[in-house]
C-alpha cells in the first residue's frame, strides 16, 4: 500500500565502522570489511567474519550501566542514538508520540544459550545472572534503546529473517496509518557472536558455509514530508511501499519477486525506468541469481547502479535488508534521492518469502 | 539461635568487589554502612543479582527474605557469614 | 498523495479461532475450559527439574503435531511454531474458510512470541555441554530462528500473497500482533489476517522467573492476597480476522469486533512496570477505539499473580476507571503462555463476547485489599456484554491494551484521531 512517509534520517553501524561516514566511504571504495577471526575470541567454524570494529558496549553506549548489556542491544541502543539529536526537541516536549520499531533475528542467542549453559553447568540450576535474563528475552534490544534514549510510543520488535529490516519499515508504515503515532524509529541489528555462528554453520548447506557473517545496525527517522520540513529535516526519500510474497520451491523466487516490485511501482506511480539504485540481498548462489533476474525483469529500461552490500559486509542476517537501504540513502548522498529518482531494496528468505520496499525522491 | 560464621578480611573484600561491580561504583565510594538503593541507586534487580552472585560465589543458598537485611555491606556480610555457617552445620 | 485518506475505514471483525491452551485444544475445549474454571497446573515435564525447589507449570499436555499439522512435517518445526501453525489451522477450520480460499486472498501473518523456539535453544545448548558445538543438530539449528512462528503458517496454508512477520515482543507480543492485522484490514492494505502468539516452556524462561523469585510454588492467584507468582505456561492464540464486510458477504459466524488497541512503552524499567504508563496505555486504547471508559463491560487483565504486577495493574485500572469493572486473570487457568497470553486471552474475549459469560479468576481466596478488584472469583458469571478490554504487559514497559466489542451492526465505529504534536 503506497505511503505518505518519508526518511529524513538515518544513522548506520556497520562493519567500515560506527556512524554513517564509515558506511558512505567504505561503499565509495567498495572496500571489502570482511578480515580473519580471532579465534581466541570467537571459537568458530568461520575463519573469517565482518565485525564492527572495535565496538563495544563500553566504549560507545558508555561505561554506566552496560555491564550486562549485550552486543545486540549495546548496537541497538547505538544506532538509535545516532538518530535521537535530530528530534531532540520532539523527543523532550512529546516522548509518547515517537514509536521505535526494532527488528532482530532471534533476539541474541548467545545471550539466550548462555543463560540456558549457566542453569545446566552451574552448582544449582538457579545459579543464573538475574541482571541477564532480561538480554534472553527478544524485545531487549528495542526496550533497552526506549529506555536509553527515553522514547515512549510504540516499542515494537519484529522478526522475518532475512527480510526482518523491510518488515519493520512494513509495519511501522501500518502502525503510522492506524494512528499509532507521529514519527517511527524504524530499523534493525544484528550482533555476531560464537553461538549464532555456531547455529548459522549447522543451519546451512554446505556450499553456503563460504559466505562470512556480518553484523551492524541501521535506523531511519520516518516521518510525514510536511513534519520533516516543518522541523528543517532534508527529505532524504519518500517510502512508495512495501511489498511481500511466498514462494515454495526456488525455481518461484524470481516471479514471487517480479510481482511484488511490479505492484509496488503501480500502485505508487513510479516508472520502472526511473530506479537508479538496487539493494539485492543476494544470499546465497540460486536465490541470489534469482533475484537478480527477478529485479531485471520488473525494471524494463532502467539501468539502474547495484549495490551489493552482502560482498562485502557479509551476511548480516536480521540487519541485512535495513544495512541496504541504509546504503542507498549512503549513495544517494546528503540531499537524498532527486526528482524523478527512484531506490529498489529487495531480499529473498530461504524459508519461503520474498519482499521489497521502493523509495522515490521528492 | 541463628550462627554467624565470621567471615575473614579477604571474604568480606570478595563480597565488596562483587556488590560493586554490580552497581557499577568505586570500591572507594562504598562504606560498610553506605545503602545501596539509597546511596548507590540500585534497584530491585541490583538487590537480587547481589544475592545471586554471592550464592554463587560462596557455593550457598540465600533466602531471598533475607533482602530485607542486605541494605549495605555490614548487613551483606552478616548474611553471607549466617549462610555459610549454615551450609557447613549441614554439612556436618 | 496517492493513498486515499477519504476511504472510509473498515470494520474488523474476528471470524475464527485457534486455541493450544493447557485446558484444552481448539476453541470449544478452551471455552468449557474458561466457563468450567478449568485449571492446568500440573508438574513440570519440559525438562529435568531437578535443583529447583517446585517446579509446576501448565504445560499442553496432550499435543500430538500430527493431528494439528497436516502439510509440513512437523520435524521441520519447534514446538512453539508447531503451536502456532496448529492453531492458525483451527482458526482457518473455525472460520469456515479452507486454505484454497484463503491462498486467492491477501493476508497478514502475524505472531507473537516471547522466546520463539528457546525451548530448541535450550536442547542445543545440552548437546554443547555433552558433546561439543560441532555437535549441534542441523535440524534443529535451522528451525530454531523466531520468524518461522509465523513463516510455517505460510508454508502449511500454501499462502502466496502474503505478509509474514514475527513480533517478539515479550509477554504483551500477543497484542501486538493482533494489532497490526487489525489496522492492516481496518486500512484495506489485507483481504484477511492470522495473528496471535505462540510459546513453548522452556528452561531459559522458567529459570529466569524463579531467579526472580517470581514462580509460585503450586498455583497462579491473580489478585489474591496470598499470590506467590506466576506459573509459565505454554500454547498459541491465533484469531482469523477480516473485515466485516467480507464476514458478511459469506455468511461467516462473527465472535467479536475489534475496535481498537493502544501501545506504549513506560521507558523505565527493565522488568517493574510503571502505573502512570500502563494508565496511558489504557486511554491511548480507548481513544483509538472509540470507546470512554464507563463503556468497558469486563477487563481480562495482565494478572501474572506477582506482587508487583498484580498491585500496579489494579493501580492503573483504578486511576482510569472512575468504578472498575470487573477485571479477571485466565492466567490462573493456563498460567503464563508468555508470547501467547494475551493472543489467548483475547480469544477468551471474543468468546466471553459471544456466550454472554465473564471467565473467573480461580484458586481465589481473598482479595489483596491493595488491588481492590472484583476479580470474578472461581466461578464464571453470566453477563450481557458489549465492550471487553484485553490487557497486556511485557519485561522493557512494553504495554498493549485491545479493545474487542460485540457484533452490533449499527455501531458506528469511530475514526481514530491521528497522533497530532499540538501546535
Amino acid at each position: 500500500m503506497p505511503s505518505s512517509l518519508v526518511i529524513s534520517a538515518w544513522s548506520a553501524i556497520s562493519p567500515y565502522g560506527v556512524g554513517n561516514a564509515p558506511l558512505r566511504e567504505g561503499l565509495a571504495e567498495g572496500r571489502d570489511a570482511i578480515a580473519a577471526l580471532d579465534h581466541d575470541t570467537y571459537p568458530v567454524p568461520f575463519g573469517q567474519a565482518a565485525l564492527v570494529p572495535d565496538f563495544s558496549a563500553a566504549k560507545y553506549v558508555g561505561k554506566k550501566g552496560t555491564r550486562t548489556m549485550d552486543r545486540v542491544t549495546a548496537l541497538a541502543v547505538t544506532a538509535v542514538g545516532g538518530l535521537v539529536g535530530a528530534i531532540a526537541g520532539e523527543l523532550q516536549a512529546r516522548p509518547e508520540q515517537t514509536a521505535l520499531v526494532l527488528g532482530t533475528g532471534s533476539g541474541s542467542v548467545q545471550s539466550i544459550m548462555d543463560f540456558t549453559k549457566d542453569s545446566l553447568s552451574g552448582e544449582r540450576p538457579y545459579h543464573v545472572e538475574p541482571a541477564r535474563f532480561p538480554n534472553t528475552v527478544m524485545n531487549r534490544a528495542a526496550g533497552q534503546s526506549a529506555i536509553w534514549h527515553r522514547i515512549k510510543g510504540p516499542n515494537t520488535t519484529v522478526a522475518g529473517g532475512a527480510l526482518t529490516g523491510l518488515l519493520a519499515l512494513s509495519y511501522a508504515l501500518r502502525l503510522h496509518r492506524g494512528g499509532h503515532c507521529t514519527r517511527v524509529l524504524c530499523g534493525a541489528a544484528e550482533e555476531f557472536s560464537t553461538q549464532r555462528a555456531w547455529l548459522e554453520w549447522h543451519g546451512r548447506a554446505e556450499e553456503e558455509r563460504r559466505t562470512p557473517l556480518g553484523e551492524g545496525a541501521a535506523v531511519f527517522l520516518v516521518e510525514p514530508a510536511e513534519d520533516a520540513t516543518a522541523a528543517g529535516r532534508t527529505v532524504l526519500a519518500r517510502i512508495a511501499g512495501t511489498r511481500f510474497r511466498a514462494y515454495r520451491e526456488p525455481d518461484g523466487i524470481r516471479d514471487a519477486l517480479t510481482a511484488c516490485v511490479r505492484s509496488t511501482l503501480d500502485a505508487a506511480g513510479v516508472a520502472p525506468g526511473s530506479v537508479r539504485f538496487v539493494a539485492p540481498l543476494g544470499g546465497g548462489g540460486k536465490p541470489a541469481a534469482e533475484e537478480e533476474q527477478a529485479v531485471t525483469d520488473a525494471l524494463p529500461g532502467a539501468d539502474p547502479a547495484w549495490i551489493r552490500l552482502r560482498e562485502h559486509l557479509g551476511d548480516t542476517s536480521a540487519a541485512a535488508t535495513a544495512l541496504q537501504l541504509a546504503a542507498v540513502l549512503a549513495a544517494a548522498g546528503g540531499q537524498g534521492l532527486g526528482p524523478g529518482e527512484a531506490a529498489l531494496v529487495t531480499g529473498v528468505e530461504p524459508d519461503g518469502q520474498v519482499g521489497c520496499a521502493v523509495f522515490t525522491g521528492v | 539461635m541463628t550462627t554467624t560464621h565470621e567471615l575473614n578480611a579477604g571474604d568480606r573484600a570478595r563480597i565488596k568487589g562483587i556488590i560493586c561491580d554490580i552497581l557499577e561504583i568505586e570500591p572507594e565510594d562504598m562504606t560498610d554502612t553506605s545503602r545501596f538503593k539509597e546511596d548507590h541507586e540500585a534497584d530491585s534487580m541490583g538487590a537480587i543479582e547481589i544475592l545471586s552472585q554471592l550464592e554463587r560465589a560462596f557455593g550457598t543458598d540465600i533466602d531471598q527474605a533475607e533482602l530485607s537485611r542486605m541494605v549495605n555491606l555490614d548487613g551483606v556480610v552478616t548474611v553471607v557469614g549466617e549462610a555459610v555457617a549454615a551450609q557447613s552445620a549441614r554439612a556436618n | 498523495m496517492v493513498h486515499d485518506d477519504e476511504q472510509q475505514p473498515r470494520r474488523v471483525v474476528i471470524t475464527g479461532l485457534g486455541t493450544v491452551t493447557s485446558i484444552g485444544l481448539g476453541a470449544p475445549a478452551f471455552l468449557d475450559g474458561l466457563k468450567s474454571g478449568r485449571s492446568g497446573v500440573k508438574p513440570l515435564t519440559a525438562f529435568d527439574t531437578t535443583g529447583f525447589a517446585h517446579a509446576n507449570a501448565c504445560e499442553v499436555a496432550d499435543f500430538a503435531p500430527g493431528d494439528w499439522i497436516h502439510h509440513v512435517d512437523p520435524r521441520e518445526l519447534g514446538r512453539a511454531t508447531q503451536f502456532s501453525v496448529a492453531a492458525a489451522n483451527m482458526a482457518v477450520a473455525d472460520a469456515g474458510l479452507t486454505a484454497r480460499e484463503l491462498r486467492e486472498r491477501r493476508v497478514l501473518v502475524s505472531v507473537g512470541t516471547t522466546d520463539a523456539e528457546s525451548r530448541d535453544l535450550d536442547t542445543l545448548v545440552g548437546t554443547q555441554l555433552a558433546e561439543g558445538p560441532e555437535r549441534l543438530s542441523p535440524g534443529v539449528a535451522r528451525r530454531a530462528q523466531a520468524g518461522r512462528l509465523s513463516s510455517g503458517i505460510v508454508r502449511e496454508l500454501g499462502l502466496v500473497d502474503v505478509e509474514a512477520l514475527t513480533i517478539p515482543t515479550a509477554c504483551a507480543a500477543g497484542n501486538y500482533a493482533i494489532g497490526s492485522g487489525f489496522d492492516a484490514i481496518r486500512y484495506g492494505e489485507v483481504e484477511a489476517a492470522l495473528c496471535g502468539g505462540a510459546d513453548a516452556v522452556c528452561r531459559k524462561t522458567f529459570t529466569g522467573f524463579y531467579r526472580l523469585g517470581t514462580i509460585a510454588p503450586e498455583v497462579c492467584q491473580p489478585f489474591d492476597i496470598d499470590r506467590k507468582g506466576i506459573l509459565t505456561g505454554e500454547g498459541a492464540g491465533v484469531l482469523l480476522l477480516e473485515s466485516l464486510e467480507s464476514a458478511l458477504a459469506r455468511g461467516a459466524r462473527i465472535y467479536a469486533e475489534v475496535l481498537g488497541y493502544g501501545l506504549n512503552c513506560d521507558a523505565h524499567h527493565p522488568v517493574a512496570p510503571d502505573q502512570d504508563s500502563l494508565a496511558r496505555c489504557m486511554e491511548v486504547a480507548h481513544r483509538n477505539a472509540g470507546v470512554a471508559q464507563e463503556d468497558i463491560d469486563f477487563i481480562s487483565a495482565h494478572g501474572t499473580g506477582t506482587r508487583a504486577n498484580d498491585v500496579t495493574e489494579a493501580g492503573a485500572i483504578r486511576q482510569v476507571f472512575d468504578t472498575p469493572p470487573p477485571t479477571v486473570s485466565i492466567k490462573s487457568m493456563i498460567g503464563h503462555s508468555m508470547g501467547a497470553a494475551s493472543a489467548l486471552a483475547a480469544a477468551a474475549c471474543a468468546l466471553a463476547l459471544t456466550e454472554g459469560f465473564i471467565p473467573p479468576t480461580v484458586n481465589h481466596r481473598e482479595t489483596d485489599p491493595e488491588c481492590g478488584l472484583d476479580c470474578v472469583p472461581n466461578e464464571a458469571r453470566p453477563a450481557e456484554l458489549n465492550v471487553v478490554q484485553n490487557n497486556a504487559l511485557a519485561f522493557a514497559g512494553n504495554n498493549a491494551v485491545l479493545i474487542l466489542g460485540r457484533m452490533n451492526r449499527t455501531r458506528r465505529t469511530a475514526r481514530p484521531e491521528p497522533l497530532k504534536e499540538a501546535v
